[in-house]
């Protein structure tokens, strides 16, 4: 188990490199052989949970495999988006994201004093997961809009021309994968919410606990979002920043349990 | 037929070499091509030909049979047209022949001989002279073969290359430029402010893909005659900030002296706007939009000089890629000679084979019938003897023929006339650029076959 994860990050890596060059300079070895490497990675990743699964340590068990879960979906959803659109650019920013995360995973050892995870903390787990992977592609695409609304704005219209994806799709993407986790994520919250009441934790002193004001500022950001942008049909760079804005609190979720594990 | 490779002459003047008055005298409008074209090929020692006739270049290309007498014909009866003297239009006139013709068309199709590198329009216009050639009837094997290959080496340069990728004129610059803020232009709203020449391209160009024009003008019967002929709707000028709202791209090239669209109007057009993104394009000397609109934001502001820069940089660029596309031209004039002379010796090879083999099968046929003591063994040891005896004196011929490359075709001829051999020449068809190369492979299968018998 460990040569394969060592093989999927090498590989990662390898994908994670090659958009970079993309960013550098060299489109075609980007886009066609990064997606390939890319794919490769994200199958061997799916082994890897899928044997660690086999030894009975399941994606949702642990912070750190979850973490890990949260990469192979970045990459996935990555990937199956480059299927539709063209994303090279975005792959600069998304494959390095997973890469990091699955490398924080694997090195950080599972948390020995889990409370015992029950049906409703394993919901929990796995929704946040899934939610915290789909804000994070939204991130991704965000940041790839400010990235060209400043080239533009700068007028440096050489480098823009003819890569990168247009702002207009990035827009709209970005605006389609907070819909989608924005209600998944808030079903996150709610059985987080009631996991924690029911082990009895919220009597204690640890109630107030940093990630549980993360997670709800987080919360508060992507609604606020998509209520302005459904709503008021608000868009543009201050739609980008308020993602970015919402993803770091996401963020700040994951880094606390994650000092808190590692300490 | 000479000793040379192929027989094509290209006789003309073009932008390198004959200005732009001298091109206009020699230019030939499609209406008088055929009958141009006809009297060409009754030239003697013309039998095919080709015209392109551009603002840039006016070439004929001709399969000939005597290249000196062909070039003074041909030369004459363009001086003729254009009201010149031999000796004037000769400043300007260029001649190549044989594998440099070839090299030549290669070059023309695939824009390398261009005014603008790369620019798409040539290869149409090769095309349409090749067409035009085959209704009149003038063009022939030689012609339809060097212009099959030369419109697939062309598409394989554009392939191959960026030398057309990046746009180089002002109006698709500005199109790409606005294709990055909106991917694509089905259902956009452009609104055009003023008319210059080059808004009318890009709006045209935007109309194309799907945009939905807008005109408008300080006055309003101007906005209504411009709306009739870009296919818009026009609205009044007093409006203007309304119509700014509906806009996503705003092509501005108005006559005022001092920016219309400014600052503050923008500012609050794009408040209505709520963020969604507009693109202006100022094409305008003096600007029509003041600069610091252009820091609103979700506006983007590119004006002249921003667009020129662009296509400059991209010019810069396609001739960086022309050695490549260089490159590729040499090859494929190389591989194009060679299966040309492979098709010219394929039928001769053939011919001898089965000529020098029919006869050593008959003679054993005959010595066989003259002794019917002969047993089936006998017979068979026999004919295979003549067999292995012919095969042996074609091995060195065949080798000598296909290896001769300073003067093929003459040995060929020589082939020709030692052995009285009947030789059904390849028929071109639209196919032979493919063909060529299957006809020399079997001329070398043959030599294949015999040095196994050179062997026994």
């Amino acid at each position: 188990m460990a040569t394969l994860t060592a093989v999927e990050i090498g590989v990662y890596a390898l994908a994670a490199a090659l958009y970079l060059g993309y960013l550098l300079g060299l489109r075609k070895a980007a886009d066609k052989v990064g997606r390939l490497v890319l794919a490769l990675g994200v199958v061997l990743h799916f082994c890897d949970i899928a044997a660690r699964c086999i030894h009975r340590v399941n994606p949702i068990s642990s912070t750190p495999e979850a973490m890990s879960l949260v990469a192979f979906l970045i990459a996935l959803g990555y990937l199956l988006a480059t299927l539709r659109y063209r994303l090279a650019a975005a792959g600069a920013f998304a494959v390095p994201a997973a890469l990091a995360l699955l490398v924080l995973a694997r090195v950080v050892p599972a948390e020995t004093d889990a409370p015992a995870m029950g049906s409703l903390g394993r919901a929990h787990v796995l929704l946040a997961s899934i939610g915290v992977a789909v804000f994070a592609l939204a991130a991704v695409l965000a940041f790839l809009y400010l990235f060209e609304d400043r080239q533009l704005k700068r007028r440096q219209f050489g480098r823009v021309m003819g890569q990168g994806t247009p702002l207009d799709t990035l827009d709209r993407l970005a605006l389609r994968c907070v819909s989608i986790g924005f209600p998944i994520f808030t079903i996150a919250i709610v059985t987080g919410a009631m996991w924690v009441a029911r082990l009895g934790l919220l009597r204690q002193a640890a109630a107030l606990r940093p990630e549980y004001l993360f997670a709800v500022a987080t919360w508060i950001a992507f609604g606020i979002l998509l209520v302005a942008r459904l709503g008021a049909g608000w868009r543009g760079r201050r739609a980008a920043w308020l993602t970015l804005g919402g993803f770091g609190g996401a963020l700040l979720v994951l880094a606390t349990y994650f000092l808190r594990h590692a300490a | 037929m000479g000793a040379s490779a192929i027989d094509v002459l290209i006789l003309g003047v073009s932008h390198r070499t004959a200005p732009v008055a001298m091109r206009e005298r020699l230019a030939i409008v499609p209406e008088a091509v055929e009958a141009t074209l006809a009297e060409l090929t009754a030239l003697p020692s013309v039998r095919e030909a080709a015209l392109i006739s551009t603002c840039n270049r006016v070439e004929i290309y001709a399969a000939v049979e005597d290249a000196d007498r062909a070039a003074q014909a041909l030369a004459e009866v363009l001086a003729q047209r254009a009201g010149v003297t031999s000796l004037e239009l000769g400043a300007h006139l260029y001649e190549r022949r044989d594998t440099e013709a070839v090299q030549h068309l290669f070059r023309v199709a695939s824009s390398l001989d261009s005014l603008v590198l790369g620019e798409p329009q040539i290869l149409g216009q090769t095309k349409q002279a090749h067409e035009a050639a085959v209704r009149g009837g003038t063009a022939g094997a030689v012609l339809n073969a060097c212009f099959q290959r030369a419109f697939r080496v062309a598409r394989r340069v554009r392939r191959e290359t960026a030398i057309a990728r990046n746009p180089v004129s002002v109006s698709s610059v500005a199109i790409e430029l606005v294709r990055q803020v909106f991917g694509d232009f089905a259902g956009r709203q452009v609104l055009v402010v003023g008319a210059g020449k080059m808004s009318e391209l890009a709006a045209r160009t935007l109309r194309t893909h799907g945009a939905t024009l807008t005109v408008t003008n300080r006055t309003r019967a101007r906005a209504d005659e411009l709306a009739r002929r870009f296919g818009a709707t026009a609205t009044d000028w007093d409006d203007l900030p309304a119509a700014l709202t509906r806009a996503d791209i705003v092509i501005a090239s108005t006559g005022a002296q001092r920016p219309v669209l400014t600052h503050a109007m923008l500012s609050q057009v794009q408040r209505a706007r709520r963020g969604r993104p507009l693109f202006l394009l100022d094409i305008a000397v003096p600007r029509d939009v003041e600069p610091e609109a252009g820091r609103l934001s979700g506006v983007y502001l590119a004006d002249i000089d921003n667009l020129q820069k662009v296509a400059d940089e991209h010019r810069e660029g396609r001739k960086s890629e022309a050695a490549e596309a260089e490159a590729i031209v040499e090859q494929e004039v190389g591989r194009f000679v060679k299966a040309w002379r492979g098709r010219q010796l394929a039928p001769t090879v053939t011919a001898l084979r089965s000529h020098v083999l029919g006869l050593a099968q008959a003679e054993a046929t005959r010595v066989a019938a003259a002794m019917p003591s002969l047993g089936e063994r006998e017979r068979r040891a026999l004919s295979e003897l003549a067999d292995g005896i012919a095969k042996k004196l074609l091995h060195l011929p065949q080798m000598a023929l296909r290896n001769d490359d300073s003067d093929g075709l003459s040995m060929v001829a020589a082939v020709q006339r030692l052995f009285s051999l009947q030789v059904v020449a390849a028929a071109a068809t639209e196919d032979d650029a493919d063909e060529d190369d299957g006809a020399s492979a079997r001329a070398g299968e043959h030599l294949v076959d015999d040095k196994k018998a050179a062997g026994r």
